[in-house]
């Protein structure tokens, strides 16, 4: 018999066998105990009668014995034992004497000797009772005195048998395997069905549980009794999604369908058509509860693929492009319809591309970014990121990213806008800004080119002067002349060429610059103008600064900017002192540790505290009406952000003002704006 | 687990296996048979008031036997009885019996005489399982319940009384029976036999007087059976006591029909009741007369006992009981012989079972079989004349008409 683990056993054999073992064994100990008593009792009873009928035979047998009348002795015994119903009961009968030789005997064959010594009855015991076996079969051999008086004069010896009690026991077995058996059918029987009861339903369930969760959740529940009208179409709450169920939304706790916080209790229809529970058994309370959670996940399911429609459609079809990226290895898990088409190329293409080919500018700031953002909430904003549509078309798009948990992987939702429009418009601000600062700067590029013009009319006067007067110059010195005409000319092609450059359309790609370059360009421009003005300028300018990433012209527009500002204030201050006020605008560049920093100071009027935080603003300018529009210092600030640089505004040791401009050096990467400290941010909190 | 089932069976086999002492011996089947001889048993009043009943059965019997004897046995084998005297008293025939079976080691046992001493020994024949051929008894107890040890030759009182009774009443006339039956087993039987006999009558016995064996104290019977008036009285006893009663009877001018069972002894009581004025008694007789007139064509073989009796006995008087007794051997000698060579109790008990007829001579036959064990149902009348009892064809004593007596009666 092998043995097999009851655990691994089916519900309807476990009840069956345990129910039957329990039943069994208590069976076997009734049974036993019942034959015990049987037993005990008509052993006791056989040996009461035997020991009756000793006696009965022994008060009689007295009497013969003494007068030794041994037929009549015989004649008792027969008769006492051969009564009817004795004749089973007695095996034998006999008598012995005072020396326990054997008087008189019921057996018709010779006395066996040994029986008359098997069962001695002890001096004054008034009966003895020992079990033998004749011939096999088990009897009792009852012994009792014989006395006259108290002595005894002999004893009686009465054989039982014991066969009776043997086959009533075995009656009695018979009768117990029989009852048993019957009672291993009946429980066999209502074991079964009682397990069929319990465990019918719970098939059933597991049947729908297996469908369940392969998904179709159209199985059909029935379990019981057959219940009517659980039309899903009856429920209010599974057609509109905004009809709160208590059911349902009890899983988000205070939180009602549409997410807004609620407090206190949900609501739910005043008669549900569908959470039912009827009164029953335990089986008709599970398959109650089992459609009910049936029920719960199908609305659940339902609000889910609503919800997953509603944001699946707002990503398909949102404005902007969106990727999800991925933060381990940086490439793209998932891009919407939009992004197909702003980047021209197709969904499957995008799908498992390396986002930051899309933007190699800033591929180092990208995965800086996606590196650090496992492990962090909170979102970054990327302005003006430098993208490249397929065929390596370059466009502009502000991209924000924002961690999110996307399959189980930690990754970025980026949104880009495309802004190239603004970008653009952007440009042609700037460009009219450069146009109206060349209209500013006409004035000094026309002193500028006059000296060059004028030397170069001087020349060419002195020498047709000689060529007039005839006479002889040295050709030395007519080299000279030749030379110093060549030099103007080159002068004045510097500066138109600086004029030019200034004019020219930035080009998209930024360069590593010397910041020194663009300030001797717009120094070459304005120099000789503010000399004239009676500015000086003192120049401190580094050596081997880190290079800047910027475009070159933009920069000099912002220090012809921020030096025209510097002008002005010293001839607002000129004209307050009345007296001869030279004014003196020095510039400084230093850098180091990842980053160059400008400092133009100027010995001008100043600018007021409360001032300060709004010259940047566009619009804003402390000119009378008419003298500027204030756009100047709001684009400055601009290009500077762009090349992830900062302004402060201070007072210079001179009275006047000085502007540090900061820009990152090249090589401590993009992405990190530096404040006075020197701390690096990671954040851009969209206010300054 | 295994374990909890073997120490379970322990628990429950070993109470039923304890240490006894256990007797042994072997049960006797079949004693008394050597190559020369069987050995048969007998235990009966050889002595004492009922000592007549049992010598004359016993001669009877030893005729034939000694006859067959001389014949060279039952295949070889001489027929050997030993042959107790109990008195009629039923504990010495019982401790004789016992003494056969054991000591004496007989193969059959045989011509018992009387009620209560072979009704005493019936459990030795059970518990024995030994073949009791021929009684000297017509007791009920013997034939019922059936007992396939025992094989009576002759009708039984019942049958006796009962043609006694059917006669009295339907051809006799009689109504007021009486019944007087020695106070015993036999007597018991006797007067059982006798009120079914009547009650099938629809009638009842008027008076019953008994008296107790061995003795002649018959005062209380007589007074209780005179002063009912009777015109019959059914005596069950023995011959003295019977003699007496009549007398008695007599004695105070009472005098109906007597009506005696065979038991009571012909010769005996005719010898008894020698008076010149002899009352009308009858009885009855499983045997026809051994030298009757006719019963050369009842039982012709009654002239074989006469024959055998006068060569081995001579100078004895045939007579009924003798003849029985000789009836009683028939019966043992040819179920023997019939047993065959391989003789055993049971082989013996199955011939005689199946025998088949054993022819007696004459309109007589006895016959056995596995249900009946009694051999002959004939019940014959003899009535009292000149001081023998001579077989009546009808009962012409009685100054009423007679009958037809005798033959097969139920």
């Amino acid at each position: 018999m092998s043995m097999f683990s009851f655990q691994a056993m089916s519900l309807k054999n476990k009840i069956f066998f345990s129910t039957l073992a329990v039943i069994m064994i208590i069976s076997v100990i009734i049974a036993l105990l019942a034959r015990w008593i049987l037993i005990s009792g008509l052993s006791s009873e056989l040996e009461l009668r035997g020991v009756a009928v000793a006696r009965s035979i022994s008060e009689r047998a007295g009497g013969h014995l003494l007068d030794k009348d041994y037929p009549a002795l015989l004649s008792l015994l027969f008769e006492e034992t051969r009564l009817r119903e004795r004749q089973h009961m007695i095996n034998y009968v006999f008598v012995t004497d005072r020396e326990n030789a054997v008087l008189a005997h019921t057996f018709t064959r010779p006395f066996p000797d040994r029986l008359r010594h098997v069962n001695p009855i002890p001096a004054r015991a008034e009966k003895s009772v020992r079990l033998l076996r004749i011939n096999s079969s088990p009897a009792y051999d009852i012994g009792v005195p014989v006395r006259e008086g108290i002595y005894r004069i002999g004893s009686v010896h009465v054989g039982l048998n014991k066969t009776h009690i043997d086959s009533l026991v075995a009656k009695l077995r018979f009768m117990f395997l029989g009852f048993i058996s019957a009672v291993i059918v009946i429980i066999f029987g209502i074991s079964h069905r009682l397990a069929q009861y319990i465990t019918s339903p719970v098939t059933k369930l597991i049947a729908i549980s297996d469908e369940l969760s392969k998904g179709n959740f159209d199985v059909p529940i029935h379990l019981g009794p057959q219940q009517g009208g659980w039309d899903m179409s009856d429920c209010p709450a599974f057609q509109d999604a905004n009809v709160p169920c208590w059911h349902f939304d009890d899983q988000v706790p205070g939180r009602a369908q549409d997410g807004e916080m609620h407090h206190g209790p949900l609501g739910k229809c005043r008669e549900c058509t569908f959470y039912r529970r009827r009164s029953g058994d335990e089986v008709i309370q599970l398959a109650d509860s089992y459609i009910n959670m049936v029920w719960s996940i199908r609305l659940y399911r339902r609000r889910l693929q609503e919800s997953e429609g509603k944001y699946r459609s707002l990503f398909n079809s949102g404005p902007d492009p969106i990727f999800v990226v991925d933060c381990s290895d940086y490439t793209i898990l998932d891009a919407n319809p939009r992004s197909e088409e702003l980047y021209n190329y197709s969904k499957k293409d995008l799908v498992g591309l390396f986002f930051p080919d899309l933007c190699p500018d800033s591929a180092r700031e990208f995965m800086d970014m996606f590196d650090e953002k496992t492990g962090q909430d909170g979102c970054i904003y990327f302005p003006k990121i430098l993208q490249y549509k397929r065929g390596r078309k370059p466009f502009y798009v502000n991209i924000h990213a924002c961690p999110i948990s996307y399959r189980g992987r930690r990754a970025v939702i980026l949104a880009a806008t495309d802004i190239t429009e603004m970008m653009e418009k952007d440009a042609q601000l700037i460009q009219a800004s450069k146009m109206k600062t060349l209209g500013e700067m006409s004035a000094g590029i026309a002193h500028e080119l006059n000296q060059p013009l004028n030397a170069i009319k001087m020349s060419s006067e002195y020498l047709v002067m000689i060529a007039e007067s005839g006479r002889r110059v040295e050709e030395e010195k007519l080299l000279d002349l030749f030379g110093d005409i060549s030099v103007q000319v080159d002068r004045a092609t510097e500066i138109i060429n600086n004029l030019r450059a200034f004019g020219r359309k930035a080009t998209l790609r930024r360069e590593q610059i010397d910041i020194n370059a663009p300030i001797r360009g717009v120094l070459s421009i304005l120099g000789k103008q503010f000399m004239l003005q009676d500015i000086d300028f003192r120049l401190e300018l580094g050596e081997s600064l880190p290079l800047v990433v910027a475009h070159d012209n933009r920069l000099q527009q912002v220090f012809f900017n921020i030096l025209t500002n510097a002008r002005d204030a010293i001839r607002e201050r000129q004209s307050k002192s009345g007296t001869e006020f030279s004014g003196m605008i020095r510039i400084r560049t230093t850098g180091g540790a990842g980053q160059v920093t400008v400092s133009i100071s100027d010995n001008g009027s100043g600018i007021p505290l409360h001032v300060r935080d709004k010259i940047f603003e566009p619009f804003f300018t402390t000119k009378e009406s008419g003298q500027g529009m204030g756009l100047g210092l709001a684009i400055c600030m601009g290009i500077i952000r762009d090349y992830k640089g900062s302004v402060e505004i201070g007072d210079s040791s001179a009275g006047g003002t000085e502007f540090k401009i900061y820009f990152p050096g090249a090589e401590s990467g993009p992405g990190r704006t530096v404040d006075d400290k020197g701390q690096q941010h990671g954040k851009d909190s969209g206010n300054r | 687990m295994k374990k909890c089932f073997f120490l379970f069976l322990l628990f429950v086999m070993v109470p039923s296996c304890s240490p006894v002492e256990n007797i042994e011996f072997d049960e006797i089947t079949d004693n008394g048979i050597s190559d020369g001889e069987i050995h048969i048993g007998s235990s009966l009043a050889l002595d004492g008031y009922a000592g007549f009943l049992g010598r004359e059965t016993l001669r009877g019997a030893m005729s034939y036997i000694k006859f067959i004897n001389e014949q060279g046995g039952v295949y070889g084998r001489r027929i050997r009885v030993t042959a107790y005297d109990d008195g009629y008293d039923p504990p010495r025939c019982l401790a004789n019996t016992q003494k056969l079976l054991i000591k004496d080691e007989v193969f059959a046992l045989f011509c018992y005489v009387g009620t209560p001493t072979t009704v005493k020994i019936l459990p030795l024949v059970e518990q024995a399982r030994v073949p009791l051929v021929g009684m000297f008894t017509g007791a009920n107890a013997l034939r019922e319940p059936f007992n396939r040890y025992l094989f009576s030759v002759r009708a039984s009182y019942y049958e006796e009384t009962g043609a006694a009774v059917r006669h009295m009443v339907r051809d006799l006339d009689m109504q007021r029976i009486a019944v007087f039956y020695q106070y015993d087993a036999y007597g018991f039987d006797g007067l059982t036999g006798a009120e079914l006999a009547l009650q099938e009558e629809g009638l009842a016995p008027v008076a019953r007087g008994s008296y107790i064996r061995g003795t002649s104290n018959i005062e209380d019977g007589v007074n209780r059976i005179v002063a009912s008036r009777a015109e019959a009285v059914v005596m069950i006893g023995t011959a003295g006591p019977c003699a007496a009663f009549i007398g008695a009877c007599r004695d105070r001018g009472f005098n109906p029909l007597f009506y005696a069972v065979s038991f009571v002894g012909a010769e005996e009581l005719a010898r008894v009741l020698d008076d010149p004025d002899p009352p009308r008694v009858v009885m009855s007789q499983v045997v026809p007369p051994p030298e009757g007139p006719r019963t050369k064509e009842l039982m012709a073989c009654a002239g074989e006992y006469v024959t055998l009796l006068a060569r081995y006995y001579p100078g004895e008087k045939p007579n009924y009981i003798g003849l029985e007794g000789y009836l009683n051997a028939r019966v043992l000698v040819a179920g023997l012989k019939r047993a065959g060579r391989d003789l055993t109790r049971e082989g013996f008990l199955s011939a005689l079972e199946s025998m088949g007829p054993l022819p007696l001579g004459g309109s007589s036959q006895i016959s056995f079989g596995p249900r009946d064990h009694q051999g002959m149902d004939q019940v014959y009348f003899s009535t009292l004349v000149n001081g023998t009892f001579v077989l009546a064809d009808d009962w012409s004593v009685s100054p009423d008409r007679g009958r037809e007596g005798g033959g097969k009666t139920q």
